[in-house]
């Protein structure tokens, strides 16, 4: 009874062991409860919501007069059963759609999040072009002139040796 | 290169004295032309008109204007609906608002040229201000149109208003056909009315 329990028992208890924490790490990578409160939607909105006689603040971050109102027209806004994207449509058709710190992707907005992308990838490509142009010399192309030319300052030089070692030799 | 001078390089580095010297020139010209461009930049500003109103365009402008409904600093009932057949030009305001305060007599006199029955009215709606300092500073100033009360600022989220002074444009259908960031002048109210007016809304 006491002491060692039987290896049955002890593979039971593994068993177990795996089946707990399982079930734990399911629950807990589940999303939570599934329906937010009416108060967690307000200040999930409001911190989405740009303050408009701010610099860039929400309008759950400020005290400003038009954010209290924002806030009050959103909290009256949620109780009254609209959605966020009736709320956020509201709000929009009165500011603009600067008025949310997240601006919806459509229209002028759109070249925001494409142009980025654009330039860094043509800025890679002529980057690429240029390495490799730079790695890769143009291939030179030896004429007859070129020849004639290097055989007569070569020649020139011998002279000038000549002229050197027999002013050494004099000296 | 003492010898005879037979091309223009050799000319040129002949004499680093006179190249120095036309350095020099170079120097000053530039010191003189920045001094003026500075010069004419400080009396552009200096003599420039004080800050005036743009016209923004907001969500709101084409549209039906907002319900504009409440008490006035005079305890009067004020409703913008009672105003349909009129041009009306609808104010935020504030007492605090040094714009608005350069601002004021500008609207007086734009409220005296249009005190004929049937023409544009003005309103104010009092924005982030007591009632009764509003209705002190409207008196002080000789303001005689309503001041609507905007008890928390639910009449400026309605019109977007972000600052006072911002100033609407109501045509007699009920349209709000301009928006206006800043300080206006008559002036400036009667170009809007009569471009307004013009364009037929």
């Amino acid at each position: 009874m006491s002491g060692v329990p039987a290896r049955g028992a002890r593979r039971w208890t593994w068993v177990a062991l795996v089946v707990v924490v399982g079930v734990a790490l399911g629950v807990g990578a589940s999303p939570g409860s599934p329906a937010p409160t009416t108060a967690q939607r307000v200040a999930a909105i409001d911190a989405l919501v740009r303050c408009p006689s701010c610099e860039g603040i929400s309008v759950a971050d400020s005290s400003a007069s038009t954010a209290v109102a924002i806030r009050q027209a959103v909290t009256a806004r949620v109780h009254a059963g609209q959605s966020d994207a009736q709320i956020d449509a509201f709000l929009v058709s009165r500011y603009g759609p600067s008025i949310l710190l997240r601006p919806p992707v459509g229209g002028a907005t759109a070249w925001v999040w494409v142009l980025p992308p654009v330039a860094v990838a043509v800025g890679l490509a002529c980057l690429a072009v240029v390495f490799w142009r730079r790695r890769r010399p143009p291939p030179v192309t030896v004429t007859d002139e070129d020849r004639a030319l290097v055989a007569r300052a070569l020649a020139a030089r011998l002279v000038d040796a000549d002229d050197g070692a027999n002013v050494g030799r004099g000296a | 290169m003492t010898g005879t001078a037979t091309g223009p390089a050799v000319e040129s580095a002949s004499d680093p004295l006179d190249q120095a010297t036309r350095r020099r020139h170079t120097a000053r010209w530039a010191a003189g032309g920045a001094l003026v461009v500075g010069a004419a930049l400080v009396a552009l500003l200096a003599t420039r008109p004080p800050e005036t109103a743009t016209e923004v365009a907001t969500p709101l402008v084409g549209q039906v204007a907002p319900r504009l409904v409440g008490p006035t600093v005079t305890g009067a009932t004020f409703d913008l609906a009672t105003l349909r057949g009129r041009w009306v030009v609808v104010n935020f305001f504030a007492s605090w608002c040094a714009p608005c305060q350069q601002e004021q007599p500008e609207l007086v006199a734009f409220a005296y040229a249009h005190r004929r029955p049937g023409q544009a009215v003005l309103v104010g709606v009092v924005f982030d201000d007591a009632a009764s300092t509003a209705r002190a500073f409207m008196r002080s100033t000789g303001a005689t149109w309503p001041a609507v009360v905007d008890r928390g600022g639910q009449i400026g989220l309605d019109y977007g208003v972000r600052g006072p002074p911002e100033t609407f444009l109501v045509s007699p259908g009920g349209t709000v056909v301009a928006h206006f960031d800043g300080p206006m002048t008559s002036a400036s109210l009667d170009y809007w009315l009569g471009r307004a007016i013009g364009g037929g809304r």
